[in-house]
């Protein structure tokens, strides 16, 4: 065997990789402790800051990263930040209250602390790279050197009592460049160093397996063979690089860049951040190659993640805002001539001072990181939406409306969470807990995962618009207590309900609705009034007042895991329809605390919110898209509008029918005269193709009009073929009327449209008393009629209103519909679609009236057909006996 | 009043300036309106000749004279057919000045190496009756095989020489004849090397009945071999480069299927430089283990033999399955080693090393099955001898490699010094069935990034980096 390999070795001439890619030009450093010794020498932890301070500027990147820093540096009043909840005091992890992990920081010592800063260290340096609020107090100095007690007070669960933190001999975090920068950092063993409050060893512990670091029982010692003879770092051991997806994965989400293992996720893991609260996972990998029990799994040969399939990795959108190679200047400071500023940091600048400051979007909580804002490079950055939607119909408006994750992030299938009740917590002294995509237990890996739909919200984004964008909604019910309010503790929380490791026999005996002396988990619900006055009483008997229950939606918006070509929505009535994706009601909680309607959180950043609707026992969150200003055909009318169509062509069918039937009896009664009848052309060859003409586009109009409007109705036709159908026929009518327009004034014919003044009143009338009394008698028609003289007076006003108020309005509104993706600024001066749209159906419903009585009346001739018969043949048979002829229509 | 019926010129101008418009100006989606199913030869019910072959039948060759009672012409299509000739037509070789004929009558491989005084055995797998030595008529029509590929008894087994197996029903087979299936195919070419899976590593009896993993146009769309290898006139299309050197009748992906089939246009552009295999074929061998390596050199030692191990007469082997294929430059043609071909024995011996470079605009990076082997050559010439191994005389009855050469060179007509040694060698076989279905083919990290094994050798291929990174190449 070996020899084969060797041979094909041999064959195939290898160059070494790295010859290509180049090795780590990283140069040999030492690794440094505190006091700038040798860690070789004096086997204290190593101190990022001092070790790798020797070529950057590590005092520069800690204090500005906002990954350092978490809000640290922009701490506020409590109840002050755009969050609005009275007990937060920043915008970031430090200081908004994160209430899927519930714990609750005061912004200043509360005699209710839980947990402490050395606890939310514990708990929250899992997705802290350390710095900031690792390092110092409130008041700037270092925790390790703190003079004030505050910051060093801790809440023992265990005993239940308030005691201080040793912050000497437990150290402090300094930022940890080794979790981001190498290949393989062992995230685990730091995670353990920071539980169990040996923080000065947190960042050592990351190195730990590389072959530098080694621990046994606790203690931390260096191993020689990784150094070289200045006590250097070994440069086999110096593996620096730039950031890859895991290393952002570790706080980030799930990565998994192996394409050889299946993936597997049991789903709504608390250690991936993003995946827990979106679904979202960073992989190449085909969801039909992972190793989850995906429902049509077969048919998915899509990868999970488009840009990690494309190898893209994500600081490749998310880089370091100083980073030349991306940077961009502000477009507000940069001169319009200029497309490029070649000015930028040199590379050696850049290298002693990488801002760490990461480009992001702009979907977060509102306050997070503000001067970042829409920094990042944006899927327009790189794609060229029209180049890439050459079948898209009005794409200047749908890339005004929409976002492309819209489209382009269908469906997510990783498990993500739906909600968490804090108001009970189940046996395992958990909160309870629904997850999206399955339906059975979310840690069993055998549950069938469907997969779920994100919600589409409108959002406010960067350039003033307003986008529909998908989202994950994550709704938390919570006790709050005090004045002003807060949280109440986790740990008061389980003092409540518990005794011991089960629960208090007063919770038992209020919510163990089958008898059998325990809460099942179908029994862990506050469903009634009762049983949440229950608990309210056990959370008294603390001594904890103005208790309240309460619930919020956190919105979480979804970047993330796009896909394209056939994946993507593109079905035009997955919108342009009712249902309709921007109106879907998207589900928030199965069961939920009884009559506590969920508020979305204030800082969501949506342009408009949409409402909490209550269906079967369950919650749901329905957007309200004309609210937020978007008026979708196919989804969207008005009813009025509808109304008044629909009676004006009801109306006109009774009439017709009651007319028709008089007409029936009233020939019964009276024996048909006979008359002496003569031949007419009366229509020439071009009057009836203009009228068959007009005729066959308006009926063609109408129709697409309907199937534009209830695309749901005429669900077998497609929506995209009716409004380009639509569109082509509008041409064909405003051309054809122009034609005949310009053909009746050239042959003066349009003297037969134009009602005399003399008299016109009185024909008018003796018209209408023909049609009311005359016709049912037999009488003959008013007026003779004459190629010269074809219409009636009641004709010539009728015409004179369609073709010179209903046409121009209707064609004028169909334009500026069809010209809202051209001039939008335009269409919103006078009055938007939202007023457009409805007033284009009114008009249509008229024509569809007046096209219903045209018809009628045409039977109205010398016999039923005569008239219809003339306009197809030009030919028509009129009266001659009477000096009065009769009349059409 | 003739006027009266123009009025139909009405309605129908209606209609004409309606539809005109609509027709003209909706908008054309630019989705690919290509269908391969229409590509496909249709496949006709073949006449039932159970009537019209009433035997008995004496031999093969009578069959095949009542074959060609009605089928006048079929003779000369099969005699012109490589199946039959075992050569190719004349080939002109850039290296060469004489163009050259080159067939399995005449060719070396590093598996059985050669035909020529090893007849019968080889011979099997000829379309013809009694080719046992180089006196075969191949102008004698009676010699044709019919049956082999038209059989539909199932019961017809050819053996040495190309004659019908003790046993077969010759009646049988006449009257079952029909269009040729993946039986009659497989029979030889599922089998080629020996036995099932040995050479190709792309083709073996797992084809019989495979699943949409083995290959999606068998397996899922139930193709056979002739809905690929469209046969007209006897000429059955398809080329193999073990034996021939240039790519006329050749089969492309192309033929059904669009060129730029995909919808991203990153996808298409890579048709510029890798042919369709290269993704679409991740793995070969996907079900049976095929051979990789073959020692020659240690054959003739009485150790416990298994057949995909050791055998005596044949020395040593290593199969393989779920072989990653490895990937060079190909444009079609191929460099053949020619019996008298000087070598360098300290060096791999390409014995149809495919051409093309990263420079040559028609070539394209295929997957290829390397078959090594080590196998016999003359010391003094330096040169690769053929050995009689089969019959009197033959290395496989009497072990005695230089009695072998000596009779393999007198049958090849190349002097032998005398002196013998091993050498190693190398044939290539582009691997071009077994197309895995969508959900299996390979993704960019296959070749591209940095991390995890890549396939593709980007510096051995002629590219200064990942072309992600450093650009394709540049015609």
């Amino acid at each position: 065997m070996w020899f084969h390999k060797s041979m094909r070795l041999f064959l195939v001439v290898i160059f070494p990789l790295a010859m290509v890619f180049g090795q780590n030009m990283h140069p040999v450093f030492p690794l440094l402790d505190e006091d700038d010794k040798n860690v070789l020498k004096s086997n204290n932890p190593i101190s990022t800051l001092r070790t790798c301070g020797g070529c950057h500027d590590t005092d520069y990147i800690s204090s500005h990263s906002f990954h350092s820093q978490v809000g640290f540096d922009q701490i506020k009043e409590a109840g002050k930040t755009e969050s609005g909840r009275p007990w937060d005091f920043s915008p970031g992890m430090f200081g908004r209250w994160n209430s899927l992990v519930y714990r609750y920081l005061p912004a200043e010592y509360d005699e209710y602390l839980d947990p402490g800063r050395a606890e939310w260290l514990k708990l929250f340096g899992a997705r802290h790279v350390g710095g900031g609020p690792a390092v110092y107090s409130v008041n700037g100095e270092r925790l390790d050197d703190l003079t004030m007690k505050e910051e060093s007070q801790r809440l023992n669960s265990q005993r239940g009592k308030i005691e201080t933190w040793d912050w000497k001999q437990s150290g402090v975090v300094e930022m940890n460049c080794f979790l981001c920068h190498i290949p393989n950092p062992n995230n685990n063993a730091r995670l353990n160093a920071l539980k169990s409050g040996t923080f000065k060893w947190a960042n050592t512990a990351t190195l730990l397996e590389t072959g530098i670091v080694r621990e046994k029982n606790g203690t931390y010692s260096y191993i020689r063979s990784a150094f070289g003879p200045q006590q250097n770092l070994s440069a086999d051991y110096i593996l620096v690089q730039e950031p890859k997806n895991d290393n952002c994965g570790f706080c980030h989400g799930l990565v998994h860049d192996d394409p050889n293992i299946p993936l597997i996720t049991a789903g709504c893991q608390p250690q991936h951040w993003m995946t827990e609260t979106t679904g979202q996972v960073i992989t190449a990998q085909r969801l039909v190659d992972s190793g989850m029990n995906l429902k049509n799994k077969r048919d998915l040969n899509r990868s999970w993640d488009i840009h990690a399939e494309r190898l893209l990795n994500c600081i490749d959108c998310h880089h370091s805002i100083n980073n030349p190679f991306f940077y961009q200047e502000d477009p507000e400071s940069r001169p319009a001539h200029l497309l490029f500023s070649p000015r930028r940091l040199e590379l050696e600048d850049y290298l002693y001072r990488p801002s760490h400051q990461f480009a992001r979007g702009q979907s977060s909580f509102a306050g997070l990181a503000p001067e970042l804002k829409a920094t990042m490079r944006r899927c327009e950055s790189c794609h060229d939406f029209n180049v890439a939607h050459p079948w898209l119909p009005y794409r200047q408006r749908h890339q005004n409306s929409v976002t492309c994750e819209s489209c382009h992030i269908p469906k997510l299938y990783a498990p993500a969470r739906r909600l968490l009740d804090w108001s009970i917590l189940t046996a395992d002294q958990k909160p309870r807990m629904e997850c999206r995509s399955i339906d059975g237990p979310a840690k069993d890996i055998s549950t069938l995962v469907k997969g779920y739909k994100p919600v589409l919200l409108p959002r406010r984004e960067y350039d003033g618009r307003i986008r529909f964008a998908p989202y994950n909604l994550i709704t938390v019910w919570f006790w709050t207590f005090g004045d002003p309010e807060r949280p109440v503790r986790l740990y008061d929380l389980k003092r409540a309900l518990f005794a011991g490791n089960n629960y208090h026999p007063d919770v038992i005996e209020a919510l163990d609705s089958n008898k059998n002396n325990k809460i099942d988990s179908d029994e862990c619900l506050l469903d009634t009034k009762a049983k949440q006055n229950a608990i309210r009483r056990r959370l008294s008997a603390l001594g904890l007042e103005n208790l309240q229950l309460c619930g919020e939606i956190q919105p979480f918006a979804i970047h993330h895991n796009v896909t394209h070509g056939e994946w993507v929505v593109r079905d035009c009535q997955a919108c342009h329809n009712h249902p309709s994706n921007t109106t879907r009601p998207f589900l928030l909680a199965q069961n939920y605390p009884y009559g506590i309607i969920p508020c979305m959180v204030q800082d969501a950043q949506l342009a408009h919110d949409g409402r909490v609707i209550e269906m079967d026992n369950k919650l749901f969150y329905q957007t309200n898209a004309r609210a937020a200003g978007f008026f979708i055909l196919g989804l969207n009318s008005v009813l009025w509008v509808q109304i008044i169509g629909a009676a004006s062509v009801i109306l006109v069918l009774l009439g017709i029918v009651l007319h028709a039937g008089m007409r029936l009896r009233s020939k019964a009664v009276h024996s048909e005269e006979s008359v002496k009848t003569h031949q007419i052309y009366m229509y020439s060859v071009y009057e009836r193709f203009w009228h068959w003409m007009q005729a066959a586009t308006i009926i063609g109009l109408i129709f697409t009009g309907l199937v534009i409007h209830a695309p749901d109705v005429f669900g077998f036709l497609s929506f995209e073929a009716a409004v380009w159908v639509h569109n082509i026929l509008a041409v064909i009518l405003v051309v054809n009327a122009f034609l005949s327009l310009f053909y009746h004034f050239a042959s003066g014919n349009i003297k037969r449209y134009l009602p005399e003044p003399q008299g016109f009143f009185n024909q008018a009338v003796q018209q209408m008393s023909y049609y009311l009394r005359g016709i049912f008698r037999n009488q003959p028609h008013p007026f003779e009629k004459t190629p010269e003289k074809r219409l009636n007076p009641l004709q010539k006003i009728t015409y004179l209103v369609i073709l010179n108020i209903l046409l121009p309005v209707q064609i004028i509104t169909g334009i500026l519909i069809w010209g809202a993706q051209h001039w939008p600024e335009f269409l919103s001066k006078v009055g938007g679609l939202e007023l457009l749209i409805p007033f284009h159906s009114l008009i249509a419903w008229f024509f569809a009236a007046f096209l219903l009585l045209h018809i009628y009346l045409t039977t109205t001739g010398h016999t039923p057909t005569s008239n219809i018969r003339a306009m197809i043949v030009g030919w028509e048979e009129i009266e001659m006996k009477s000096q009065e002829s009769r009349h059409e229509q | 009043m003739k006027q009266q019926n123009l009025w139909i010129i009405i309605p129908l101008l209606v209609l004409f300036f309606l539809i005109l418009p609509i027709y003209l100006f909706y908008p054309r989606l630019t989705k690919l309106q290509h269908d391969p199913w229409s590509f496909l030869p249709q496949h006709t019910q073949h006449t039932d000749h159970s009537q019209l072959m009433p035997g008995p039948y004496a031999d093969g060759s009578a069959v095949t004279k009542e074959c060609l009672q009605c089928h006048e012409e079929t003779a000369i299509e099969v005699m012109q057919n490589a199946h039959w000739t075992w050569e190719s037509e004349p080939v002109e070789l850039p290296e060469r000045q004489e163009a050259v004929v080159l067939g399995k009558k005449n060719a070396i491989n590093n598996f059985c190496i050669g035909v020529r005084s090893n007849w019968p055995p080889c011979t099997a797998c000829h379309v013809g009756y009694g080719w046992v030595d180089e006196t075969f008529d191949f102008e004698d029509p009676s010699a044709i095989d019919c049956i082999v590929c038209h059989d539909q008894s199932g019961q017809y087994i050819k053996t040495k020489g190309g004659y019908p197996a003790e046993g077969v029903d010759l009646a049988l087979a006449a009257q079952s004849v029909g269009i040729p299936t993946r039986e009659n195919c497989g029979g030889c070419h599922f089998r080629g090397g020996g036995g099932n899976a040995v050479k190709h590593g792309d083709l073996d009896e797992s084809l019989y009945y495979p699943s949409e993993r083995i290959d999606i146009h068998m397996g899922k769309h139930e193709f056979i071999c002739t809905d690929c290898h469209r046969t007209r006139e006897h000429n059955i299309m398809g080329r193999s480069i073990s034996v021939s050197s240039d790519d006329r009748n050749q089969i492309y992906c192309i033929d059904c299927h669009a060129m730029n089939v995909h919808q991203d246009e990153r996808l298409n552009l890579h048709n510029l430089s890798v042919a369709c295999q290269a993704c679409h074929i991740p793995e070969a061998a996907v079900k049976e283990a095929t051979k990789m390596h073959w020692d020659w050199s240690a054959a003739g030692q009485d150790l416990p033999e298994d057949p995909h191990d050791y055998i005596k007469i044949k020395g040593r082997f290593v199969y393989e399955r779920n072989i990653k294929p490895d990937y060079f430059w190909y444009n079609g043609n191929t460099k053949p080693y020619l019996f008298g071909d000087t070598i360098d024995p300290d060096e791999v011996t390409m014995l149809n090393e495919p051409r093309g470079s990263i420079d040559d605009p028609n070539a394209r990076i295929w997957p290829f099955k390397i078959h090594l082997a080590e196998q016999i050559y003359d010391k003094t010439y330096n040169y690769l001898l053929q050995p009689k191994t089969w019959g009197k005389g033959g290395y496989w009855t009497e072990f005695d490699w230089d009695k072998a050469a000596r009779l393999g060179s007198k049958a090849v007509g190349l002097p032998y010094s005398g002196s013998f040694g091993f050498t190693s060698t190398a044939m290539f076989w582009p691997i071009t069935h077994m197309v895995a279905p969508t959900s299996k083919t390979l993704q960019c990290n296959d070749c591209h990034g940095e991390e995890g094994e890549q396939r593709l050798n980007w510096a051995a291929l002629g590219y200064e980096g990942d072309p992600m990174l450093y650009g394709g190449r540049k015609n």
